[in-house]
């Protein structure tokens, strides 16, 4: 990594920290957004708590669907799994057609307002990405590398924690990477349901028509989703160098 | 494929031995089918909209001789699933099964409402969307195991929405809750879906036509790629009710200071900022797509056709843009389907669409107003995949 | 010594291979060839059990191997493909470290295993233990692959096509380096390819295979000579047949008393070569020195031409 490169994504993440610890100190750059008065800087609660909150809702979820989806994954390429193969790949084509929304819009009637439907939705939906990953991650090891893992008499479970899940772990890391960056996005749609999180920023400047809370909630998530996004991408291609080069796509 | 070469051989032999292998699978969908069948309620009855419901069992729902019915169909679909491996069969037998199934469910609504009684709510409960979702699980996986081509899938995709028209213009499913919703906000519910239509198909149709020419541009310029490629990604990262909020700004003051757009409906809330916003977002997988399927025609080709002297432009329209058409529909599918679903938020700043149900919904806490927005909202989605799917498998050539 | 004994593979109705029976002697290299799809490569995964056999046994030393837990016998025999499936997240040391670690060998030991098997293939332990496999050339992972198989000192080698990725100049020290290996080790190995001239010069015996069949397994000189069949025949080459024949024999077998003018031959080079060098040379006779670089004798192009008639 350049040292310029560096040096931006070290200063993304010490606005991002300043900013949600001491917002008023932002205030002058709001403030042309407001009008009659308003507030310029979110006065109904801490950023602080709320990015904690936000942030607390997407990985306790994405770690839920991670363990699932990978275990799921590693179920049905094993033989004795083999036989749902196919159906859960289209399953997953499927599912991924459904929109984030009506996810936890279906949800809420079912289990109430407040965290519970955020995170069953965060769950569902995290599910897909990680789980199609794995899947290709799995079946993408080369049949060589696999034949010679048996051949010098590697048990299955020694094969499968030893090659094929370390030679599948960027893509893997992949899919929980599209996961969380979609996460975070439609976690702030959980605020609509009373979840806590920066969605209630951005919900209270839509209802009281202040623009610059919506900008603040917004460019948190943003800076959040991006500042992971690249910690992943960063993970995911040191990996993949080491496989031999075969770059992560974004 | 030379048996001598095939590692995997080994596992093909285990499972086409005949006659020792439960399908495992059918087994699951007929446990599925079982518990709903017998272990949960088919239906919820209400007394009025928003009060909490009572669960009815299939025999209490129906009358006795249809009860009957959906029992043996389930159970031919179940016992098919188990033992029977010809997929045509299995399809039949799942396909009958919904058949009986879902105006059933209409039927169960009839049963239930007291003559006269215009409050009582009927909706399909558990035990009903069980059973759908395992008859469902029997026809994904026959459709999987037949590997329909592209005509063959939108051949079955028509079927499909043709018996579900067919349930619904009947008036069989008039009795169920989420209909009356329907019923009672029929001229909305029409208007709402051709707002939620042309923001979904209104910015993909911008997106391409400015997408395209900079996805060929920046095909061409490998610094213009570099620069824009990583701003479209940013914009992809910033949550949708944010990005629709912030845009209110821009648009707002347009048409505030300049009258000519407020005349053609540029408004700082509404559908504008959510039709720029969906833009904004579709931009990134058209403009990746069409430079990743660009790049990878091969170079031996695109030098072939200049050996033989194709012009620049005759090269593009010619070879590259036909050779890179398959991973630019795979672009479009994946904003076509993102849109459908990210319509639904516009509903938040009065841009419309089913969204508008769903969050009425929400505020109500009445599931079947938010079903009235969900359901179409997935179903166009659905529907925009396997459409889109077929066309690129067209475009691959095969059919 | 490897026994196979009436050894079949069936998928269905096809025959993959069929009755082969064939005994390998300790410390020789068996080669097995054949046009694809002949069934070699199903032959040789059967002896690890990487396929199971339909019918019939292989015998290890006497012992059946379908005695043996699957894992454990190929704990004991070495395997190289072709590609070599060497793994692309390990480092070279972490591959050729693979079966001592499954067998729980203490690290010192494998370490100590480790340095000697790069030494042994030429690779420098402090450049190359901790490269990673992307990061070698095509013939430095040859040589990993087959280090890597030989890690836990197997009595049997198992190798299929290990030169079909090489090229050609790379092909034939990798094959020199095999054989110089295999003398010092004293290795079993049964390796399977379709190049003929590959069989000829690695292998004591030859087992040629087609549509699942062994149809004759001899040492060179006499499938050159007695070929049981028209494929054998045919695969062997009628028109290359005396010079295989020569190539097959050293000088050491034409060597006449005195010495003669020139650049002396080595006593181990084949007669071919030798051939090839005088008529380059646009002499008669040149002379012939042992290893130390003594001239013992000499060898000439007329010996040669009756030494290639006499045996066919």
């Amino acid at each position: 990594m350049s040292r310029g490169s560096v040096l931006l994504r070290a200063s993304a993440l010490l606005l991002l920290v300043a900013f949600v610890t001491a917002p008023d100190l932002f205030a002058p750059v709001f403030e042309p957004l407001t009008v009659n008065g308003a507030p310029a800087i979110y006065n109904q609660g801490s950023l602080l708590t709320l990015t904690l909150a936000h942030l607390a809702t997407v990985f306790g979820a994405t770690l839920a669907s991670t363990v699932v989806a990978v275990l799921l994954g590693i179920f049905v390429t094993r033989p004795m799994g083999m036989e749902f193969l196919p159906l859960s790949r289209s399953l997953v084509n499927i599912g991924q057609t459904f929109p984030p929304i009506a996810v936890l819009a279906i949800a809420v009637p079912l289990v109430g307002f407040g965290a519970k439907p955020t995170l069953i939705a965060l769950f569902l939906y995290g599910l897909l990405p990680i789980f199609e990953n794995t899947l290709t991650g799995l079946t993408q090891v080369s049949p060589l590398t696999l034949e010679a893992a048996k051949g010098m008499g590697m048990s299955p479970s020694r094969r499968l924690l030893e090659v094929e899940l370390p030679l599948a772990m960027p893509i893997i890391l992949a899919g929980i990477r599209l996961s969380v960056v979609i996460n975070l996005g439609t976690a702030t749609i959980g605020s609509t349901v009373a979840a806590k999180g920066l969605g209630e920023v951005i919900i209270a400047g839509l209802q009281s028509n202040n623009t610059a809370f919506i900008l603040q909630g917004g460019a948190v998530v943003a800076l959040l989703a991006i500042l992971i996004h690249d910690l992943f991408m960063t993970a995911e291609r040191t990996m993949a160098r080491k496989l031999g080069g075969v770059a992560a796509t974004s | 494929m030379n048996p001598t070469t095939f590692p995997g051989r080994a596992l093909g032999e285990a499972s086409s031995r005949p006659g020792l292998s439960v399908d495992r699978l059918g087994g699951v969908i007929a446990v599925l089918i079982g518990i709903a069948v017998f272990a949960a309620p088919f239906v919820t009855y209400r007394a009025n909209r928003i009060v909490a419901g009572e669960a009815r069992m299939l025999v209490e729902a129906v009358s006795p001789i249809l009860a009957g019915a959906v029992l043996a169909a389930a159970l031919l679909a179940a016992v098919a699933a188990v033992v029977v491996q010809q997929p045509w069969l299995r399809l039949g037998a799942a396909a009958l099964g919904l058949m009986v199934v879902t105006p059933s469910v209409g039927a169960a609504a009839w049963f239930l409402t007291p003559p006269g009684n215009t409050f009582a709510r009927i909706s399909p409960a558990l035990g009903f969307w069980l059973l759908a979702l395992a008859l469902g699980l029997l026809v994904a996986d026959s459709l999987t195991r037949l590997r329909l081509g592209p005509w063959a899938r939108l051949a079955a995709l028509a079927v499909a929405a043709a018996f579900v028209a067919l349930l619904v213009l009947s008036g069989a499913w008039n009795g169920l809750s989420i209909l009356k919703e329907y019923a009672t906000r029929a001229d909305g519910f029409w208007r709402e879906a051709r707002q939620h239509l042309f923001l979904a198909l209104g910015s993909l149709l911008a997106a391409c036509l400015v997408g395209l020419p900079l996805g060929i541009l920046c095909h061409r310029a490998p610094r213009l790629r570099a620069a824009i490629l990583p701003v479209l990604s940013i914009v992809q990262t910033i949550p949708s009710i944010a990005l629709f909020g912030i845009l209110m700004v821009p648009l707002g003051y347009l048409a505030a200071t300049v009258p000519l757009a407020a005349e053609v409906g540029i408004r700082g809330i509404g559908g504008a900022p959510a039709l720029v916003a969906l833009f904004l977002y579709s931009l990134l997988p058209i403009v990746g797509n069409t430079v990743v399927g660009l790049a990878q025609v091969p170079a031996a080709v695109v030098e072939a056709a200049r050996g033989m002297g194709l012009s620049d432009r005759q090269r593009l329209t010619q070879i590259e843009l036909p050779l890179a058409l398959p991973v630019i529909l795979t672009g479009i599918r994946i904003v076509l389907v993102q849109n459908l679903g990210l319509a639904t938020v516009a509903a938040l700043i009065g841009g419309g669409g089913f969204g508008t149900f769903v969050f009425q919904g929400i505020g109500q806490t009445a599931i079947d107003l938010v079903l009235l927005g969900a359901i179409p909202t997935v179903a166009l989605a659905f529907t925009a995949a396997v459409i889109l799917d077929a066309a690129i498998d067209l475009a691959n050539g095969h059919d | 010594m490897i026994e196979i004994e009436r050894l079949s593979k069936r998928y269905g109705d096809t025959v993959v291979v069929d009755e082969v029976s064939m005994v390998i002697e300790e410390g020789t290299v068996a080669v097995v060839v054949g046009t694809s799809g002949a069934g070699k490569s199903t032959l040789l995964r059967m002896i690890n059990r990487l396929i199971e056999p339909s019918s019939g046994r292989v015998l290890i030393d006497g012992q059946d191997t379908m005695a043996i837990p699957e894992d454990e016998l190929r704990h004991r025999i070495g395997y190289v493909i072709q590609g070599y499936g060497l793994f692309p997240h390990r480092t070279v040391a972490d591959n050729i470290a693979t079966v001592p670690r499954l067998l729980g060998w203490d690290r010192k030991r494998i370490a100590a295993r480790v340095e000697e098997l790069l030494d042994l293939y030429q690779l420098d332990p402090a450049e190359f233990a901790g490269k990673y496999p992307h990061e070698l050339s095509g013939g430095q992972q040859q040589r990993v692959g087959v280090a890597r198989a030989l890690a836990a000192r197997p009595a049997l080698l198992l190798m299929d096509e290990p030169f079909g990725a090489l090229d050609p100049v790379i092909r034939a020290k990798a094959q020199d380096d095999l054989l110089a290996i295999q003398r010092r080790l004293g290795t079993t190995i049964v390796l399977v390819t379709h190049d003929m001239e590959e069989a000829f010069h690695l292998g004591d015996r030859i087992a040629v295979m087609d549509q699942a069949r062994l149809l004759q397994y001899a040492s060179p000189a006499e499938l050159l000579m007695r070929p049981a069949e028209e494929f054998v025949e045919r695969l062997v080459g009628t028109a290359e047949r005396p010079f295989r024949l020569l190539s097959l024999a050293r000088v050491q077998d034409a060597l006449e008393p005195g010495t003669a003018e020139g650049e002396a031959l080595s006593a181990s080079t084949n007669l071919r070569e030798a051939l090839s060098r005088l008529i380059w040379s646009g002499r008669e006779v040149l002379p012939v020195a042992d290893a130390g670089g003594t001239v013992i004798g000499r060898v000439s192009v007329d010996r040669i031409l009756r030494f290639g008639r006499s045996s066919a």
